[in-house]
């Protein structure tokens, strides 16, 4: 009975068993979370605590700061130190929304955290340190009513320097729920609708004989009766501009000082006591995967091309008129020390007070255009032609820009999605418009073809009775000229392709393309009339807040499972070095010769060209470890700077009484080393 | 045999004594003494004794602690009989951010001395403090005061803050100090004979060595400071404390430590300096600040570094009036500009007073040992070249001489023999720690008084401001045009040029008010005799202002209704004042 009853269910029971695999298998890829809207800081929170719960043994959960509005910095440790205090691996640390008006970007970094938990192929041997949100203050007026964008925290702030604080913020006088624009005509006007889309407007051109129409607001009243609009709202700072890099002080949302908010200040905190971060990466408005960081800025200093100060060069016995690089001048100020006291690059550029790097370093430039290739062929073969318009440059005092020039680490961004390219509209000599009708010829007309004719009516948007083969008939058979068409069209009021929209802002056109094709209109509220208590009558409409950064939510998770993963791509990259080889060779008398070749397997340098100039990267040091007699070379040796792919030679005579085991360790906190014994005779 | 032990005892007892003779064992009083110089723990005691036996005029303020956490003590003086604290200026004085910079601790007992000692004695000390609130911060870097009192150091050691800092990039964090060697409590210099050496024993005093001139013989090779090479890098003492350093750790203008040596890893990393940046930025009262270093004998304003440009020239004429009688009342130190004068230096203290709290700062450099003289009267040793690192060896000499006849040889430490593990046969002599940066305790007296004068002089310049209703004309039925004046007698004015220009803070405000009125236009008077007017567009009862210093503004209103009108001038450094009409 049994047997037979094995024999029934056998097929099934297997058919289910392997099911099971497969679905196993196929979880092990998903992450656990779903990524189907956008989450508010408490629900990422509580996300991320869910990751740490579901995953004990590998996470491990911290709280940073507090903000003004109570709201927490939280971040997630992934990794085998996580819950221990002592550090064995490099890391990574991953900062989401730092300037908090970027919603996509939080959802991304609790992706990349389901990811690395739910089994991405990626070392484990390294620890992975996760903030979703920098800003949760910013990040909560998403989810406000009425919608705004904003970056600043709850930090009251007297924004106008008068006489009260936070006394005049936008108002949502149409009760849309939405801040817009408001537009007023008004004599000192400089604003004019655009002729081919009048829902922007542009600056009037009084050379081309254009004269202004509007003033533009912001929607509002004047709370304070001073005469200025919304000028100091609620808040604040943007933590996104407060960290120490081309920090600019005294702006309305910079706050005090770089670091007077505890967002950054504990940031900065936790990543100076944490030198085994390798590399940063953050999900903002910025992407170093796309397009390298930018240069052009003034004022770098060139350590290859100093000049002295002249109240110095005659100390120097130098020229002030010649310059000199790094090099020189530290011989020169060398013999001048006291006896004993060390002279260092980073005395001399202060004492001459020669400034900080404020451009990209050429060495670095190398393998960022390098990956940015890379990046546009992972994109490719995954069938993505993202022809949208550029990510924002990285802003002064930016998170970015601190960690590449202050740490001295490979430093990374993505910005997940902003408005497509506008399709590009045809200038092709060979191709219709209205203007070349006007002048074709009938027989001309009717050579391009009824492929040509159809497209070029659909998009004059001629009505869809129109098609190409009709039209060609009735100018054959006479009904219809060339002329008499152009002048029907043009009575239409020209189309789509003819549109005068010269002057708008691409990227006002782009908002407006995007809404009108994939948002129902809804990414623009239409001017609407309203009757204003200071302003008289104002036409109240404009952009929709946060449409040009934020998808629909239905392309979220595509957008996340297409662009997150090039995370990992970039972690095989990170440096790691390794004894390719080690040689002894006994010179007699228990004396060795040792030495040890060292190479960065890998492809990114150790550390960057910054963080040699900076020196602030932890450096990697050689130590051999063994009962002898060190005679040329020391048993610590710091590893200088090793690029990807390169080695090093180092060597060292050694004296052993007896044979010995030497251990030869490179050691360092943020790459991963290597260890190597040797045995040496001894005494022979 | 007994004879020799109790020779050996006495001199070791007064060996013993020599060592504490700067006071580690003295008590405190008050009036407080300044014939010594005051330890940390000291320095805290005369905080409290001040404290307990003048209640009414001042508050122990406990800043904040630092690194090895000890408490930075600051004292307010303050009469609470002429008002709150925060209603009057505020000035602020501290010392010693450099931990070997010690003096200026001592500048800053002196300067609360004597407010306290002679308030109701002295009429103008006595106006004085009623009329500011003061802020007194003696030590900064209280670790720093600590190690160089109780650890063995050169004069110029011990200055940063205890942050490991691995300096010479091995891995290791602070693993090379000085080595105090001989065991003297000081860290002086090594020489070894050498043949091949560069110097040779100075033929008028043998302690010192000069450079051989070419071809000649060598005698000596200066080996450097006091140490062994605890890590066995081959290099001596190459790691010490730190090095971050207070003065390069503030948040304006701050650049990170390749830039700016000392800055430490971000601003504000110091856990005591952001205490005391807290403190600051809870007091915005303060006006004028004063920050006390050694040495060199200046009194330098900022900026701080070149780009940022020069400062306004209505500011720098404040400055210009505060640090020229400076230099009066401090014989021989200099008024001079930070970065110019002396050297460049991103996120520094006063930078950030100036910047940020919105103040006037000085920072004064206390000492020169150029005092240390020992010429005929009316003689003065040939100037040869000084530069920036080394004095000259005229100067030497002398100060050898000062030492042996004015200091009775406490200033200086003869060359000794010593066995050294790695250099051999050498010799161990200098400058002890307790010189050359500061004043043999019997100068202290002068220094201290000289320079709390200079604090007091422009303490009694902080702003003062009277207002006056000068004009009220009927213009009309319940019309009136009302002109008001504030002025003020003093050189500081009610608000920096550069808070006004960069709208560092609300300015101060000119608020009319009443019952029964409304303010119908109101603006600057440019001009009485024309009545020129610039008139405020909106919300004409607010006015934003300030009052330059020795000068006045004045502004004119139109006032419609009937009864009390209130004019309220207040300002966020100046003391605020009032007063009613009738219309």
């Amino acid at each position: 009975m049994m047997k037979r009853l094995f024999r029934f269910i056998k097929i099934p029971l297997i058919l289910g068993f392997s099911m099971l695999l497969c679905l196993n298998w196929i979880s092990a890829q998903n992450p656990s979370n779903e990524y189907n809207r956008y989450h508010t800081p408490d629900e990422i929170n509580s996300l991320l605590g869910k990751l740490n719960k579901d995953f004990p043994g590998r996470t491990s959960l911290t709280q940073l700061a507090v903000t003004p509005a109570g709201n927490k910095v939280m971040m997630l440790e992934i990794g085998p130190d996580a819950g221990k205090s002592a550090r064995t691996v490099p890391a990574i640390l991953v900062v989401g929304n730092p300037e908090g008006d970027v919603p996509i970007s939080g959802e991304a970094t609790l992706f990349l955290a389901d990811l690395i938990l739910n089994g991405a192929d990626v070392r484990t041997d390294m620890t992975w340190y996760i903030v979703p949100m920098l800003n949760p203050d910013a990040v909560l007026h998403y989810f406000n009513k009425p919608l705004q964008r904003d970056t600043r925290n709850a930090r009251p702030h007297n924004d106008d320097m008068d006489d009260r604080v936070d006394e005049d913020g936008f108002n949502d006088l149409d009760g849309n729920g939405i801040i817009t624009q408001m537009r007023v005509v008004d004599p000192l006007g400089e604003w004019i609708p655009i002729p081919g889309e009048p829902r922007l407007m542009k600056r009037a051109d009084g050379n081309k004989g254009e004269r202004g129409i509007y003033k533009l607001y912001t929607e509002g009243v004047d709370d304070d009766g001073d005469g200025k609009y919304n000028e100091d709202g609620p808040g604040g700072v943007n933590i996104g501009i407060t960290f120490p890099h081309l920090y600019k002080p005294n702006t309305p949302d910079g706050g005090a000082w770089p670091g007077s908010e505890k967002e950054t200040f504990e940031m900065m905190k936790f990543v100076y006591e944490h030198p085994e971060i390798a590399m940063t990466f953050a999900f903002g408005s910025t992407n170093f995967c796309m397009v390298a960081p930018r240069g052009g800025r003034k004022g770098t200093a060139d350590m290859d091309n100093i000049k002295i100060p002249e109240r110095y060069a005659t100390m120097f016995n130098a020229d002030p008129d010649k310059s000199y690089s790094m090099g020189e001048i530290m011989e020169m100020v060398k013999p001048m020390m006291p006896a004993g006291m060390e002279v260092s690059e980073s005395m001399i550029a202060s004492f001459l007070g020669l400034g900080a790097v404020v451009n990209p370093l050429r060495e670095d430039l190398a393998f960022y255009n390098e990956l940015t290739e890379k990046y546009k062929e992972f994109l490719k073969e995954k069938d993505a032609e993202p022809k949208r318009l550029a990510s924002q440059s990285a802003k002064d005092g930016s998170f970015e820009l601190w960690s590449y020039y202050n740490l001295g680490v490979p430093t990374f961004s993505m910005d997940l999605w902003t408005l497509p390219e506008v399709k590009k509209e045809k200038t092709d000599d060979s191709e219709l418009t209205i203007e070349k009708l006007e002048s074709m010829s009938n027989d001309e007309f009717v050579a391009l073809g009824e492929e040509k004719i159809t497209a070029f009516l659909k998009e004059s948007g001629a009505p869809p009775q129109y098609n190409g083969a009709m039209v060609i008939n009735m100018v054959k058979s006479g009904q219809l000229s060339t002329k008499q068409m152009a002048g029907m069209m043009k009575q239409m009021g020209g189309g789509a392709a003819e549109k005068d929209t010269e002057g708008a802002d691409p990227k006002e056109k782009a908002l407006l393309a995007f809404s009108d094709e994939s948002l129902n209109g809804k990414g623009f509220v239409d001017w609407k009339e309203f009757d204003h208590p200071t302003l008289g009558k104002v036409e109240i409409g404009g952009a929709v807040p946060y449409v040009d950064n934020t998808p629909p939510e239905s392309m979220i998770d595509s957008l996340l499972t297409l662009q997150v993963p090039w995370v990992f791509n970039l972690v095989k990259k990170l440096p790691e070095l390794k004894f390719v080889k080690t040689e002894t060779k006994s010179a007699g008398s228990g004396i060795h010769e040792l030495t040890a070749w060292i190479q960065n397997s890998s492809y990114l340098p150790f550390p960057t060209a910054m963080g040699g100039r900076n020196q602030q990267p932890a450096p990697a040091i050689l130590v051999v470890k063994g009962d002898v007699t060190f005679l040329s070379g020391k048993p610590r040796t710091t590893i200088g700077n090793l690029e990807g792919n390169k080695s090093i030679k180092l060597s060292w005579i050694i004296k052993a009484e007896r044979p010995e085991d030497i251990i030869l360790t490179i050691e360092s906190k943020n790459v991963w080393g290597d260890q190597k014994q040797i045995n040496i005779g001894g005494v022979k | 045999m007994k004879k020799l032990t109790i020779i050996f005892a006495v001199s070791l007892f007064l060996l013993l004594s020599a060592i504490n003779s700067y006071g580690q064992s003295k008590k405190i009083t008050v009036p407080l003494r300044f014939d010594f110089y005051y330890s940390y723990e000291q320095v805290v005691e005369a905080l409290k004794a001040l404290n307990k036996a003048y209640p009414e005029l001042t508050t122990l303020d406990l800043v904040g602690k630092s690194e090895e956490n000890r408490e930075i003590y600051a004292l307010t003086v303050n009469n609470p009989k002429t008002g709150d604290h925060l209603s009057k200026p505020g000035v602020y004085v501290d010392g010693n951010i450099h931990g070997n910079e010690i003096q200026a601790s001592e500048v800053c007992l002196y300067f609360l001395n004597q407010l306290l000692t002679k308030y109701s004695e002295n009429e103008r000390i006595t106006r004085m403090v009623d009329k500011n609130a003061y802020y007194v911060l003696p030590t900064v870097n209280v670790d720093g005061r600590y190690h160089f009192f109780t650890d063995p150091n050169t004069s110029s050691s011990n200055r940063g803050l205890r942050r490991p800092k691995d300096d010479d990039r091995d891995g290791l964090f602070d693993e090379d100090f000085m080595d105090d060697l001989d065991g003297d409590g000081n860290i002086t210099q090594m020489r070894k004979k050498d043949p091949y050496g560069r110097l040779k024993t100075d033929p008028e005093d043998p302690r010192l060595m000069v450079p051989v001139e070419p071809g000649e013989k060598g005698e000596w090779t200066m080996l450097g400071q006091e140490g062994i090479d605890n890590d066995g890098d081959g290099r001596v003492n190459e790691d010490s404390e730190g090095y971050v350093d207070g003065n390069r750790n503030w948040g304006y203008n701050w650049a990170p430590p390749y830039v700016q040596s000392g800055a430490g890893d971000y601003p504000f990393s110091g856990i005591g300096i952001k205490a005391i940046a807290n403190y600051l930025y809870q007091r915005p009262n303060i006006i004028m600040v004063y920050a006390f270093h050694n040495s060199g004998g200046m009194y330098l304003r900022g900026p701080s570094t070149k780009d940022q440009g020069e400062l306004l020239s209505n500011d720098i004429e404040v400055y210009d009036y505060l640090g020229k009688n400076n230099e009066m009342i401090v014989p021989g130190y200099r008024y001079l500009i930070s970065w110019k004068d002396l050297y460049a230096t991103y996120g520094d203290f006063t930078d950030f007073t100036d910047n940020i709290i919105g103040s006037y700062s000085f920072v004064g450099e206390l000492y020169q040992s150029s005092t240390e003289t020992y010429s005929p009267p009316g003689k003065t040793e040939a100037a040869e070249e000084e530069d920036f690192f080394r004095e000259n060896r005229a100067r030497s000499r002398e100060r050898l001489k000062f030492n042996d006849h004015v200091a009775q040889g406490e200033l200086y430490v003869d060359w000794k023999p010593y066995k050294h593990p790695t250099y051999g046969d050498i010799e161990i002599g200098g400058w002890v720690k307790m010189s050359s940066r500061l004043p043999h305790p019997f100068m202290l007296q002068d220094l201290v008084h000289r320079n709390a004068a200079a604090v007091m002089f422009s303490a009694e310049q902080t702003p003062e401001i009277t207002m006056e209703i000068f004009e009220k004309t009927k213009v009309g039925k319940d019309l009136y045009r009302v002109r008001v004046r504030m002025a003020n007698s003093k050189a500081i004015p009610s608000m920096t040029y550069s808070a006004v220009r960069k709208k560092l803070y609300p300015q101060d405000m000119l608020k009319v008010s009443g019952n029964g009125v409304k303010v119908v236009s109101g603006g600057r008077l440019t001009d009485v005799y024309s009545d020129r007017v610039t008139y405020k567009e909106h919300k004409p009862e607010i006015q934003f202002c300030q009052v330059p210093g020795f000068g006045k503004i004045e502004y004119q209103f139109l006032i419609s209704g009937k009864g009390k009108v209130q004019f309220d001038f207040t300002s966020r450094k100046a003391k605020d004042v009032s007063k009613t009409i009738d219309l």
